[in-house]
Formats: C-alpha cells, sequence, structure tokens
C-alpha cells in the first residue's frame, strides 16, 4: 500500500523506525528492571540483600529464600491457596451475579435503571477503609469472620459493581437482532440471556472475571482485618504479617514471597491475555 | 467501554410495553448483594458522620449534627490531604494514560511472535499485587542501599545518594513513579485493543487522504481511542482515590504530611485516632466529591 | 449451542466445588475443654513462631483441659483489630500488646483488672518496675510478659577504626556526637546512628527518651514548641543533615547491616543480639568482643533514659474462660518452660521475675548484654503518658520530626505546627 510520496520518504521511515525500537528497548526496561530487581534480591543471602552497596546480580546466588518459605514454619503454601481460592471464588460469584444485571442495564426499559446505573459506580467510589468497621459487624452478624466465604463477601463488595458496568458494555456491543431470533422461537428472557447473550460475550467474562481476580488479590486490609487464623490468610496479607514484624527487615526473604505473591497473579494474566484482548476489543471499548 | 450508561443508551429498547416498570427482576440479585454489603454500611457511615464517636472510648456515641463537618473545615491537614488526593490521582492517572497512549501506538503494527512478547512483557507489571510493588519500591528507593540511588551513583547522574522517600518535595513524586509504573499497562492493554478495534477502512481511507505519521494519529485515531481512554481514566481516578496499600507500605503518608492523602488521613483517624466519627465526615465528604466529579464527567462525555 | 450448554454446566460444577471447599467447617473441639483464644503476633513471625508452638503445646500438655487457640495478627495491625473486636463484642481471652496498644485497648474499659488475680507469692516474685507502668486509672490491667528497654548499642570495632576507645562508649550527646563525627570521616560507608524516625508509634515510643534527655515533654506541662523540644528537633536535624542517621528506615532494617559492620550506634532492644547472630553466624564469644551496650548518652538534662519495649499480656473482661486464661498468662510470663524456649529464645528479652526458676536460666543470664540490661539500662525506663491521646499525638509528632529532619522550615515553625496539631486534637 505504500505510495510513491512514501518511496521518497524512506529515509525518514527508517529513521523513524529506529526512534521506534529504541523507545520500545526503553520501556521495556522500564518495566521490567524493578521486576528483575524482585528476582534477583530473591536469590541474594540474607546479608546480601542488605548490603549498602547493592550488587547488580546475585553473588552467591541461593535458593535459602525459597526454601525458608516453604520449609520454614509459616504455611506459605495455605496461604497460596487461600488466595487462589477465594479471588478465584470472587471472580466466578461476581460474574454470574453481575450478568443478569448487566444484561437488563443495557437492554430492559424500567423506571430505575439510570439510578441504578448510577448507584453501582457509587458503591465503586466508597472509601474502602470507611467501610470497614460495618463490614466487621455484617460479618461478625453474619457468623462469616475467619471464613474463606467472608472473604469471598468482601471482595465481591468491590467486585461486583464493577462486572455489572464492564459487562453492561459487553452486552451492549451483541446486535439485538440476534436475540430477536430467538425470540421469535418462544425462548424467555433468562434462556435468551444465558443461550444466546453468554456464549457470544464469553471473551468479556473472562476479561471481567480476571479484572475482578486480580482487584482482590490486590485487596489487602479485608484479609488482615477479618482473617484471624494464620492457616486462613492470603498471601497478600501474610506477607504484611510476616514480613513487616518485629525483628528484621529480611529483604531477600521478602522477595521471594513477593514473586510468589506475583507469579500465579502473571501466569493467570498470560494465559488470558489474548482472549483478554479480544475481549477488550469486542465489547468494552469498540462502541464510539 | 461504553460510555453510553444507564438512561442513554442509543439501542431501540428491546420492549416496547405501554407501561414502563420501575424495577427489572434481572437487576435483583446484584443489587440485593450490594444493598445489604455495602448499603447498609453506607448508611451506618452517614449516621456516624454526624456523632461524636470514639472506637476505643467508654462513652457511648453522642449526636453532634455537622460538628465534624466544621471541624473538617478548619484541619489543615485534611486540606492536605484533599490537596495530595488530587496532585497523586490526577498527576499518576494522566502520566500513566499518556505513557499507555504511547506504548500502544508504538508497538501497534509490532506484529507475529516477537510483537506477542513485547506486548506481553510490558504488561508484567500489571501482574505485581500492589504490597509488592511497594515493598519492592521501598527497597528500591532506599538512600543507602537502595538500587536507584546504586544507580544514579554510577552513572554520575548525582554525587550524594538521595533520600527519596523522606524529603518533603520528592516523596510524592516518587510514589507517583511507583504508581505510574503499575497503572500504566491497564491503559496500554485497554488502548492496544481499541486500537486493534479501528475498523480498516478507516485507516486506508485516511490513508488515500494523505494523512499519515502525526497527523494520522491525532485525526483519526485519536477519536476512536477517545471512550476507551476516558472512561479507563474514569475508573482508575475512583481506583486511586482509594489506593491506601501502596503509599501506607512505602511512607505511612511521610515525611511529615507530604505524602498524607485522604485515605491514608482516613486511616489515621479512623484506626489510630479511633476517631471513627470524624473518620467518617471525611468519608461523607470524599464521596461527594467522587460523586460530583463522576457525574460532570459523565455528563461532558455525553455531551461532546 | 450444545457446546457452549456443557461449558456452562462445568463452570456451574467448578463453582460448585469451590463454594464446598469454602464451607468446609473449620473443626470441632470435645465438649468436655475449655477452649481460648490468644490473639498473639508471635505465632504470625517465622522468628518466635516454632516457640511460641512449642510453649503453647507445653500449657496444653501441663493443662489437659485447655485448649489454645492461637490468632495470629499483624504485630502493627493489633490494636486496631482488637479495637474493633472488642467494640463489635468478638474479642479473644487472652491478647499479647505492647507499648502504646496495651493502654489503647484499656481505654475500651473491656480489660479485666488483674490485682485480685495476683497473690503475695507472685507479687514477690515479679519486679517491681515490671509491674508500675501497666496501671491504666488506677488499675492494673495487664501482666508483664517480656521486658525489652532499649540501649545504645555499639560496635567496637567501628570505634577503634575511628581512633575512639572502644572501651568507652560516649554518656553524653557531646560525646556521642564527637564520635559520629570521627566515625562519618574515618568510614563514609558507616551510618553512625540506627534510629527509627518513621512515623509509626512505636518510632514516638523509640523517640521518647531521646526528647527526654533534652528535657522536652512534648505530651506533659511543657508543649510541642517548647524550648527543649526545639533543642532536640535542632539536634535531630544536625544528625540528618551531616548524614549520622539513615532517615525513614525502620529499625528494622538497620539490623542486617548491623550484622554487617555498617552500623557503628544503634538505638535497640536485646532482642538485636539474635537477629545480628542469625545473620551472620557469629559465636557468642566473638559477639560479646564486638558489640557492647550501654545507657542513652545523657542530654542537657544529664539525665539518661530508655523506653520498656516488651510485652504485656491482657486478659478481656468479657471472657468466659477467665481462670483458664489467667493460668495461660502466668504459665506463658514465669513458667521455667516458657521462659527457656520463648522469652530468652530467638526473639531475646528480659522475663519480668526478679530471680530465675532454676539456676540453668540463671547461668543462661550471665552474659555481659543481659547484665548491662538489667543492672543499668532497665533503671532509666521513662514511660510516656500513654494511651488513646498518646496515639493521635504520635503521629502528629513524628510528622514534626520528620519535618525537621527532612525539610527546610526553620525549626520554630516545625514546631510550632506540631503544638498546632497537639491543640486540634
Amino acid at each position: 500500500m505504500m505510495d510513491a510520496a512514501a518511496d521518497r520518504r524512506g529515509g525518514t521511515r527508517r529513521t523513524a523506525r529506529v526512534v521506534q525500537y529504541v523507545a520500545i528497548a526503553l520501556a521495556l526496561v522500564w518495566s521490567l528492571a524493578p521486576v528483575y530487581w524482585m528476582l534477583a534480591t530473591s536469590f541474594k543471602t540474607e546479608l546480601e540483600a542488605a548490603r549498602l552497596a547493592p550488587t547488580p546480580w546475585p553473588l552467591r546466588p541461593t535458593l535459602d529464600n525459597y526454601r525458608g518459605l516453604f520449609g520454614g514454619s509459616l504455611p506459605f503454601l495455605a496461604f497460596f491457596v487461600n488466595t487462589v481460592v477465594t479471588c478465584l471464588a470472587t471472580a466466578i460469584v461476581a460474574v454470574i451475579i453481575a450478568t443478569p444485571a448487566a444484561y437488563a442495564l443495557s437492554r430492559a426499559r424500567f423506571r430505575l435503571r439510570a439510578a441504578t446505573g448510577y448507584a453501582m459506580l457509587v458503591f465503586r467510589m466508597l472509601p474502602l477503609v470507611v467501610l470497614l468497621a460495618p463490614l466487621y459487624l455484617l460479618l461478625l452478624n453474619a457468623r462469616l469472620l475467619d471464613t474463606h466465604t467472608g472473604l469471598v463477601v468482601g471482595f465481591a463488595t468491590f467486585g461486583l459493581p464493577f462486572a455489572v458496568w464492564m459487562l453492561k458494555s459487553f452486552v451492549d456491543a451483541v446486535p439485538i437482532e440476534v436475540e430477536e431470533a430467538a425470540r421469535v422461537d418462544g425462548y424467555r428472557r433468562w434462556q435468551i440471556l444465558f443461550r444466546v447473550v453468554v456464549p457470544l460475550i464469553l471473551p468479556g467474562l473472562l476479561t471481567t472475571g480476571t479484572f475482578v481476580f486480580m482487584e482482590a488479590w490486590n485487596n489487602l486490609i479485608y484479609p488482615l482485618t477479618f482473617v484471624t487464623t494464620l492457616e486462613k490468610q492470603t498471601l497478600p496479607a501474610a506477607l504484611v504479617l510476616t514480613f513487616t514484624g518485629q525483628f528484621k527487615t529480611d529483604w531477600g526473604g521478602m522477595m521471594a514471597a513477593a514473586t510468589l505473591t506475583t507469579l500465579p497473579l502473571m501466569i493467570a494474566f498470560f494465559a488470558v491475555q489474548r482472549s483478554m484482548v479480544r475481549g477488550l476489543t469486542s465489547g468494552a471499548v469498540a462502541g464510539a | 467501554m461504553r460510555v453510553a450508561l444507564a438512561g442513554n443508551s442509543r439501542r431501540p429498547a428491546a420492549r416496547t410495553a405501554e407501561r414502563i416498570p420501575w424495577f427489572d427482576t434481572m437487576v435483583l440479585p446484584s443489587a440485593g448483594v450490594l444493598a445489604i454489603v455495602v448499603g447498609y454500611p453506607v448508611v451506618y457511615t452517614l449516621v456516624l458522620s454526624a456523632e461524636d464517636y470514639n472506637l476505643i472510648g467508654t462513652t457511648p456515641p453522642r449526636f453532634v449534627g455537622g460538628d465534624n463537618f466544621a471541624k473538617l473545615v478548619h484541619d489543615p491537614t485534611f486540606w492536605q490531604a484533599l490537596g495530595n488526593t488530587l496532585v497523586y490521582t490526577f498527576g499518576s492517572v494522566a502520566i500513566a494514560a499518556l505513557l499507555g497512549l504511547a506504548l500502544a501506538l508504538l508497538t501497534e503494527r509490532a506484529s507475529g511472535r516477537a510483537g506477542r512478547i513485547v506486548r506481553a512483557l510490558l504488561l508484567t507489571p500489571w501482574a505485581v499485587p500492589f504490597v509488592v510493588v511497594a515493598f519492592l519500591f521501598r527497597y528500591m528507593y532506599l538512600q543507602n542501599g537502595g538500587a536507584i540511588n546504586a544507580l544514579l551513583l554510577a552513572a554520575g547522574v548525582i554525587d550524594t545518594p538521595i533520600s527519596w522517600l523522606n524529603v518533603a518535595s520528592l516523596a510524592l513524586p516518587a510514589v507517583m513513579v511507583t504508581n505510574v509504573w503499575a497503572m500504566t499497562p491497564f491503559f496500554f492493554l485497554l488502548l492496544a485493543a481499541a486500537l486493534a478495534g479501528i475498523p480498516n477502512e478507516v485507516i486506508e481511507s485516511a490513508r488515500v487522504d494523505r494523512a499519515r505519521g502525526w497527523s494520522l494519529v491525532v485525526g483519526i485515531k485519536l477519536p476512536f481511542l477517545r471512550n476507551a481512554l476516558l472512561v479507563g481514566c474514569l475508573l482508575m481516578i475512583i481506583a486511586n482515590f482509594n489506593d491506601f496499600a501502596k503509599i501506607w507500605a512505602m511512607t505511612q503518608g511521610g515525611p511529615g504530611y507530604a505524602t498524607t492523602t485522604l485515605v491514608v488521613y482516613v486511616y489515621r483517624q479512623a484506626f489510630e485516632s479511633f476517631a471513627i466519627g470524624y473518620a467518617s465526615a471525611i468519608g461523607v465528604v470524599w464521596l461527594a466529591l467522587l460523586l460530583v466529579f463522576a457525574f460532570a464527567y459523565l455528563r461532558a462525555l455525553r455531551v461532546r | 449451542m450444545h457446546g457452549s450448554r456443557s461449558a456452562r454446566r462445568r463452570s456451574l460444577a467448578v463453582a460448585g466445588v469451590l463454594m464446598l471447599a469454602l464451607a468446609a467447617p473449620g473443626g470441632a473441639q470435645a465438649a468436655d475443654k475449655v477452649t481460648i483464644t490468644f490473639a498473639n503476633w508471635a505465632s504470625a513471625e517465622a522468628t518466635t513462631k516454632p516457640a511460641i508452638e512449642k510453649v503453647i503445646a507445653a500449657f496444653e500438655a501441663a493443662h489437659p483441659d485447655i485448649v489454645v487457640k492461637s490468632e495470629a495478627m499483624s504485630f502493627s495491625e493489633i490494636a486496631r483489630t482488637l479495637a474493633l473486636r472488642v467494640r463489635s463484642g468478638n474479642p479473644p481471652d487472652v491478647a499479647q500488646l505492647a507499648g502504646n496498644d496495651t493502654f489503647l485497648i484499656a481505654a475500651t474499659g473491656k480489660l479485666e483488672p488483674l490485682s485480685a488475680y495476683i497473690d503475695a507469692k507472685l507479687e514477690s516474685q515479679i519486679k517491681r518496675d515490671a509491674l508500675t507502668g501497666l496501671s491504666y486509672r488506677g488499675k492494673l490491667i495487664a501482666f508483664p510478659w517480656t521486658l525489652a528497654p532499649a540501649g545504645l548499642w555499639y560496635d567496637k570495632a567501628i570505634l577503634q577504626k575511628a581512633g575512639l576507645d572502644p572501651q568507652r562508649p560516649p554518656t553524653t550527646i557531646d560525646e556521642l556526637t564527637k564520635a559520629m563525627a570521627a566515625i562519618r570521616k574515618s568510614q563514609p560507608d558507616v551510618i553512625p546512628l540506627g534510629l527509627d524516625t518513621t512515623n509509626r508509634p512505636f518510632a514516638l515510643q523509640s523517640n521518647w527518651p531521646w526528647m527526654a534527655t533534652f528535657g522536652a515533654d512534648p505530651l506533659g506541662a511543657q508543649h510541642g514548641d517548647s524550648a527543649q523540644m526545639k533543642q532536640y528537633l535542632g539536634w535531630m536535624r544536625d544528625l540528618a543533615k551531616n548524614r549520622y542517621i539513615d532517615p525513614g528506615r525502620k529499625i528494622g532494617e538497620f539490623r542486617p547491616l548491623a550484622a554487617q559492620d555498617k552500623v557503628a550506634f544503634i538505638w535497640d532492644q536485646v532482642l538485636l543480639q539474635g537477629v545480628i547472630q542469625n545473620a551472620n553466624k557469629m559465636s557468642d564469644a566473638d559477639f560479646y568482643q564486638r558489640w557492647g551496650v550501654t545507657t542513652q548518652p545523657a542530654g542537657p538534662t544529664g539525665k539518661s533514659f530508655s523506653f520498656e519495649g516488651g510485652h504485656q499480656l491482657v486478659l478481656f473482661a468479657d471472657s468466659k474462660q477467665k481462670k483458664a486464661a489467667w493460668q495461660f498468662i502466668q504459665y506463658l510470663a514465669t513458667s521455667p518452660e516458657a521462659i527457656r524456649d520463648y522469652t530468652l529464645g530467638p526473639g531475646a528479652s528480659l522475663p519480668p521475675l526478679v530471680k530465675m526458676p532454676t539456676p540453668e536460666l540463671e547461668k543462661k543470664l550471665d552474659t555481659p548484654i543481659f547484665q548491662a540490661f538489667t543492672q543499668t539500662i532497665i533503671p532509666t525506663v521513662t514511660t510516656p503518658p500513654y494511651g488513646p491521646a498518646f496515639a493521635s499525638a504520635s503521629s502528629a509528632i513524628m510528622a514534626g520530626v520528620q519535618q525537621a529532619v527532612t525539610g527546610s522550615e526553620a525549626i520554630d515553625q516545625v514546631a510550632g505546627s506540631i503544638q498546632q496539631q497537639l491543640n486540634r486534637r
């Protein structure tokens, strides 16, 4: 598709390309350097990690920090499982509950629709810290304190409105004609939703679920407040619990635990990344 | 994300019933859950904001009307925290959005295996949990023994190590850099997807019209990215108002009050001074601010 | 359509399994046993977890009718969590607390006064000083578990290299300042003084003795902007300007550096020895050769001070198992097993007893470090005016200290803003 004018400006093009590559390289360094530092530190000995003149890479690479996590006195494997289970459950529950609401907000006509839509947004704006005390009381009365179910309820507080919002935009992108055929066939609304719309927005469900999952994973203050049994604690909270203690800051051990906390998220994220892009392209950002 | 939020969908309504119902049963599960889990705490917070209530005191809560709000007006730390929150939120969202946009445009035509890998690598910071981000950057920012100072010293940029997180004028920018690092991939992903969603015909016809380089970006692509960009910004602004883990783990709001944002101030009021009533009043003001902002923002989007 | 339906069924099945996993019961207990809950951070940290678990197991073995359920909480979050639990009517039976947190929780009025529980025999075993600081509104509300005052540790090798007498650590602030100047000059890569200047209640507790030795008492009769306070803030600013301290570092971040001889003086508790030896595997003999600890160098008041950073045990008034809970408290603080495995264990601190229950323990305490703490440092302990006011004051005062250390406003202005903050409370 290159026309004659472009041919003449081939030199400028090449310069532009070089600039582009340099820029991408810089962006990669910016994105990856801190991650490299986390990894490198996690393989340093305790003393090397605390040196006043930091070493650019581990001089005496060691697995002690990781061994300490799994062989030590703290149940890091349990923390890990707890986090995966609660965050996954939050994502699934939030997406399941949010889908009909998103569908209704997109398609149905009812007087409180605008109000409901704004209310959902408002829920996201509430200061987490202020909600802590009332939410604690609520979970206490529901006998859900120190349970994973209670954590999922807490996480869902923030995940749900977000999921409704995001899913609505995916439903918006589904052409209405698709539903007409089903309606002619005598399908009811719920059937249309689950048999026609949901299969079409699967990438959207996955994308939304991933966002909710990551938000739950990032939530620190809820597990620290609602979970009292160490064995039920989540990884990010355990990181705070065990590495900001009274004795010392063990950077090597902390970075090993940090790597462990990051890894599952990274894997999950790369696994769904392609369908996320597909989801975002088809739904969330397409409507202009 | 579609800006056509509730109430202004240009799509024809699915049903044309004579009487429009007030509510829709399909919203019920979500609305029900939220009414209990969030609605109750919100009402509770509103009530508390009009009370003098100390969580650890032995005196019962006392109704004081608007006293907490009056106190707020004369509290310089509140105003400083509000200012910090605005700088932190809008500053980091704006920078992250611009960087994300630049990355999306840069990698737009990187295709194939290499392109996929580059894109995946650029997204890595997003997979790092906030608490890890905070610990990691605190470690890198250390005055003695921090990687950033070591690097700058070795490169000859500085002569003496800088205490990034402990100089009043540097602490907030340093925390914002951390925040931008963690947030940029969100915009990158969103905008890359939006770019991919621009119909080919649009680009082709623009080419025929001799639009290329900068003019192609500004004239043709940006309008297509507008919605994604603006809604992404809204979501991130709301999220950043609530950003606690990063600031708390890095500076605890210090030095002095240099990085004390509203959420940090509320936390200190609620759980160090245990002044729950006062903390709730700050929460109410905060909610009102965000509401007004979001409403105006959505209005502005709709009008175009 | 068919494929998507089975996909849906599959995902529902996954969700169902997850829900079942979530709903799994937490474990039932035998009916004839008494269960007490113990909120603590000892079991949350790798250093102390094995020790506390061993002691709890030993207690359960000695008291077969009692089960202890340990609830791990973060050291920095325990006051917040306990206050929330007390107000929600869901407190534990026993909790580990320290410093101002003890008095915060006491302010709820939900701690059981302990005087009635302590008989004459027990009272005679406990150090007097250990009990005096633990009253709130005239009632004894906590039992001393461990004592851990802070002293000025000094690295003799660094002093020697700086041309100072390693056997004569500084005794006044002036001598300390001179020593730090010599160290800075001879060893630029050494941090002369390890001092916690973060904005945490613990940091105010740790800096309180330094204010005291300047005669400052920001929460007492004089104010946050007294001449003494300004003098203290000015000294702190000089420390930062001359790069004698590393502002913003937590005390725990200094300790691994101390293990590599990169900190000359460090204002720290008994546990430093354990942390250093754990990191660099130094033998006891080498450690005593290298490190010494002494009282705080005296400032303008001519007096040395210290703070009590030890831990206390509290009993909640709403506990239904007070008898068992008290037995547990007493066991943790005074039994030879608990002292051997926990108190003198990896997180080393001092037992609150006048005399050790066994000769073996008496011998264990006979080290230069323990002796220095017991004989010279403990008598200098001063207790800040703990209570709810202290917590909110602490963030105001430490914010001011940070402004003095890192900012450029005039000291008068900084002191003025501290007092303004204090007035507003």
